[in-house]
Parts: C-alpha cells; sequence; structure tokens
C-alpha cells in the first residue's frame, strides 16, 4: 500500500501543475502549444484520478481515468491537432473584451472569490480544510478560466480549447466533491467529441455559403469521398 | 559580534566573488551550444575582468564625479546584497540579518546607481538605457515585493537565513507550491540580470539595449567593477533560487568537509540553473518594451496563488 501522505502530496502538485497549464492556456498565443497543453492537463486529471483511486479504492474512479486518458489526452488533442494543420493558422493573437494580462489577473481575482463562497458553503462540515476543498478550489477556478479563455478569444478553435479545459474543471470538481455518476460523465466525454467535430465544421467554413461550403471541404481534404463539383 | 556571523560574512562574500563569473560564462556557453557554436572557455568572464582592470580609465569630459563612484557605489550595494543570501553555508546565529525588504532596496539601490551613472556622461544611448531600466523596474517592483512576501509567508518569517536554513533543516521544498513561487523568481531573475525577453545582453544595437547601454560610457576597471557587479546580481538571486527550491547540501555546522560538499552542491545546482537560463534565452525572442507587464503578469499571478493557496489551506 502507498503512503496517504506521499499521495496527498502528489495530489497537491498536480494541482499545482493543472493551475500552470490554465495559465498557459490563458496567455499563451502559439495555437499548437495550447493543444499540447492541453493534453498534458488532461494527463494530470487522469493522474489525480489515479491517485484518487490509490486513496479511496472506488472503481468509479479508475474508469473515469481510463476514458479521459483515451477521449482527452489522445482522441481530442490529436483530431484538433489535424484541424489544424489543415487549416494552416499557427497563432492566435486576437482577443476581445480582456487581453491574456489582464484575464490572468482577474483569474487571481475568481479564485479568491471561488475560495470565499465555497468556505461558507461547506462552513462547518468536514470537508472544510482538506484536500477535497481544494480540489473542490481548484475545479471551479479550471472551469471559470476556460470560460473565460471561451470568451476572450476570437478564433473558433481557442474557443473550443476553452471550452475543453473548462470541462476539464468540470470533472476535477466531480472527483473531489460531489461524485459524478459515472453515466454522466462518460455523456459529456460523448458531447465533447461532437463537439469538436463541430469545431472542425466552424473553424473551416463558418463564414461561407452551403455551395461554397463544399467547396472548402474539398479544399481542406476534410471530405475526400466527394465528387469534383464547379 | 560572534564569531560565527564574521566567518559567514567573510566565507558568503568570498564564495560570491569566486563564483559568480563562472555562472555568467555558463550561460553563455550553454547559449553557444545551442547556437551549434564552441563558445567561449569557463574561466573567460574572469580573463576580461582581469584584463579591463589594467587598463586605462577615460572619462567623457561631460562627466562629473557620479561616474567616478558610481561602479563602487554599485559593487558595494550589491556585495552587501549577497550577505543576506546564504550560499553555502547558515547557522542559527546568523539569523539576525537580512530582511527582505532590506534586500528589495539594496537591489533597487543598485539599479539606481546605474541609471545615474548612465545619465550622468550625457550621450544619449546611456540616457534611453536608463530610462527604459527605471520604467521596467517601476513595473516590476510590485512583483517583487509580492514573491517576497509570498516566501516570506511560506516560511513565516522575513529573514532570508531563516527561511534558507528553515529549507535546509526540511532537506526537501517546505510546501508543494514553492514550484510556482520558483516560477515567479525565475522571472525575477530574468527581469533583474537582464536577460531575453527582456533586454538582450549581447547587443550593442541602440534600440534595444536597456543595461549594455548604460554601462556605455564605462571604461577600465570601472567597466570591470560594473561587469563584476552584474555577475554577482545573478549569483546571488541564483542562490536564493537553488537554495530555497532545492536545499540539498547546505551546511548548518561549520566544518571544513561540510563547507567543501556546500560549495561543491551550489556549483552543481547553479550550473543546471545557468543550462536553464540559457536555454530559456534561446528559446525566446526578445519581447516588444510594452508587452514586457504581461511577463510580469505572469510572475504576479503565480505568486498570488501561492499566497492564497497557502492562506487558505
Amino acid at each position: 500500500m502507498i503512503d496517504p501522505a506521499f499521495v496527498e502530496g502528489l495530489i497537491r502538485i498536480l494541482f499545482v501543475g493543472v493551475v500552470v497549464t490554465a495559465a498557459y492556456i490563458i496567455t499563451s498565443r502559439n495555437l499548437l502549444s495550447v493543444v499540447s497543453v492541453y493534453a498534458v492537463q488532461s494527463l494530470m486529471l487522469v493522474l489525480i484520478a489515479l491517485s484518487l483511486y490509490s486513496l479511496e479504492g472506488s472503481l468509479v474512479l479508475l474508469a473515469i481515468a481510463v476514458i479521459t486518458f483515451v477521449s482527452k489526452v489522445l482522441i481530442i488533442p490529436y483530431f484538433i491537432a489535424t484541424v489544424q494543420e489543415k487549416i494552416r493558422i499557427k497563432r492566435d493573437i486576437e482577443f476581445h473584451y480582456l487581453t491574456p494580462t489582464s484575464s490572468l489577473l482577474l483569474s487571481v481575482v475568481l479564485m479568491l472569490v471561488i475560495y470565499m463562497a465555497l468556505s461558507r458553503i461547506l462552513l462547518g462540515t468536514s470537508e472544510r480544510n482538506s484536500l477535497f476543498f481544494f480540489g473542490a478550489v481548484i475545479g471551479i477556478s479550471l472551469m471559470l478560466m476556460g470560460m473565460m479563455v471561451t470568451f476572450s478569444r476570437k478564433k473558433a478553435i481557442t474557443k473550443v480549447l476553452g471550452f475543453l479545459s473548462m470541462e476539464n474543471g468540470v470533472l476535477l470538481f466531480g472527483m473531489f466533491v460531489t461524485e459524478l455518476p459515472f453515466i454522466i460523465e462518460f455523456l459529456i466525454i460523448i458531447d465533447l467529441i461532437i463537439i469538436v467535430l463541430l469545431t472542425a465544421i466552424l473553424s473551416i467554413g463558418i463564414d461561407s455559403t452551403l455551395e461554397d461550403y463544399q467547396n472548402r471541404l474539398h479544399r481542406f481534404h476534410l471530405w475526400e469521398t466527394l465528387e469534383d463539383t464547379p | 559580534m560572534n564569531i560565527d556571523l564574521i566567518l559567514y560574512c567573510v566565507i558568503n562574500t568570498l564564495v560570491v566573488l569566486a563564483i559568480s563569473p563562472l555562472f555568467v560564462s555558463l550561460v553563455k556557453k550553454v547559449k553557444a551550444w545551442t547556437q551549434g557554436r564552441r563558445g567561449p572557455s569557463l574561466f573567460q568572464t574572469y580573463a576580461t575582468i582581469r584584463k579591463l582592470l589594467s587598463k586605462e580609465v577615460i572619462y567623457s569630459p561631460a562627466s562629473s564625479w557620479v561616474t567616478r563612484i558610481c561602479p563602487y557605489l554599485s559593487m558595494a550595494s550589491l556585495i552587501v546584497a549577497s550577505l543576506f543570501v546564504p550560499l553555502v553555508f547558515v547557522t542559527g546565529t546568523v539569523g539576525g540579518i537580512g530582511n527582505i525588504i532590506l534586500f528589495l532596496y539594496l537591489l533597487a539601490l543598485s539599479r539606481f546607481i546605474m541609471a545615474l551613472a548612465g545619465l550622468d556622461a550625457g550621450s544619449p544611448f546611456g540616457g534611453m538605457g536608463s530610462s527604459r531600466e527605471m520604467s521596467i523596474s517601476a513595473i516590476i517592483e510590485p512583483t517583487m515585493i509580492i514573491v517576497f512576501a509570498t516566501l516570506a509567508f511560506v516560511y513565516r518569517t522575513l529573514n532570508i537565513p531563516d527561511m534558507v536554513s528553515i529549507a535546509a533543516a526540511q532537506g526537501t521544498m517546505a510546501v508543494p507550491t514553492l514550484i510556482l513561487v520558483a516560477i515567479s523568481l525565475f522571472i525575477l531573475l530574468i527581469v533583474e540580470t537582464s536577460r531575453i525577453p527582456v533586454d538582450n545582453p549581447e547587443t550593442h544595437l541602440e534600440l534595444t539595449m536597456i543595461h549594455e547601454g548604460m554601462v556605455l560610457e564605462q571604461s577600465g576597471r570601472n567597466l570591470a567593477l560594473m561587469e563584476y557587479a552584474a555577475a554577482i546580481k545573478l549569483a546571488v538571486l541564483t542562490g536564493l533560487l537553488v537554495n530555497l527550491v532545492v536545499p540539498l547540501g547546505i551546511a548548518t555546522t561549520l566544518s571544513v568537509t561540510g563547507l567543501a560538499v556546500a560549495v561543491i552542491a551550489l556549483v552543481v545546482k547553479g550550473s543546471a540553473l545557468a543550462g536553464v537560463i540559457g536555454l530559456f534565452e534561446s528559446s525566446m525572442a526578445k519581447k516588444r518594451f510594452f508587452q514586457l507587464p504581461s511577463l510580469f503578469a505572469m510572475a504576479f499571478f503565480f505568486s498570488t496563488l501561492v499566497i492564497i493557496i497557502e492562506v487558505f489551506s
């Protein structure tokens, strides 16, 4: 059996890592590295789930670790990277409402507010002052930081990455506080995969007419079986 | 005054004087390797300083006594600041000195003196360098205070020697969140020692230079002192970062073998950090001057986060 104190320390380090990746996703202007950082963030969630499994021994955590690994570390980043290669956009330097610096500062404020709100809610319960409380704070902050990415970036592909990291926050919160039913977790992941598929459509041809859209799909080689249409 | 304190001062100053040029050369060497060059020898900075010491000093006719005393003042303030950071050995009795606020102001004093030296000779490059240096220092100040406040909070003390002795007694990182403080300290180190995303230490192009612009009018032994002071600043901040994050090998009692181990440990840890700095500099392009606050905001973010986490959990 692994020493529980060691596992707790490990989970805390992983929390720190999750926050660092979230900060990177908020500030980076380089799209390719944002995708790989998202994969790293999901990998950290997998490791957190595995460490929690070694503490608690609940099989749901193991299942969550497996489907998170397959979908969020392998499939989704691979798919987004492929789309990105096709549309040949390497950087995202357009922001509205918030520049990266101000969103970083805002997220500090958000964390403070979340901490205060949660400590009122959990006041007097045994959850207070424990790893689980810390996990809940980090989870909700990650969610809101993802939301900030979603509304402060202009490119569809980064918006989706923000949405994905928001979902990571939900997963983290679910792992530590409420224990979401596994079926819901599974449905969320299916939703995510569909959303990523939709991104491909959005980022390639949202600004075109339907006739033109087919041509575009063809041009980006996303629809190879299609016959040449005039 | 006890004997430990005196020995501490002597040993710390000797170590910082002996080691600091090595780290500067190491950073240069790593940068050269990443560019596919062989790079200067590890002892090049020592040789440069010795060469400059034997050269004649030339003052601009427009310069006043300020230029004449600035190198000495700058060197003196940095050597005093170096006493605040135990590099190789720390005992309980050393704890009385080393307040973080005084440490920060000694660093600021050396910046101020440098900027005066840049302005004094009346050359436009010097003035431009000084103006930029002062703008950067004004923006980085809140971040620096927050980073050091975080350290004070994590270790529950305002003295740097106390922090190092707590870290050395534990032997490992005090709390996991210290990784975040390490990132902030690294950014501070980059800014304070004028390295690439902020300033390019290798260029004399008038549009970009900050630190080099200020020392442009210096020559001979004055230039040697300025260069040595910059090296000491790098060594002191390196020592602070590595001794707090990886406090392995610091001697807590005074013995010859302990000191030898500590010096070797410091050189190994510092060289590793110098390697990281070299790689970091090679992988980044210089940032535009008005984009610099985003770098500082990063350091600010991480250290505020540590305070939030540590206060509340």
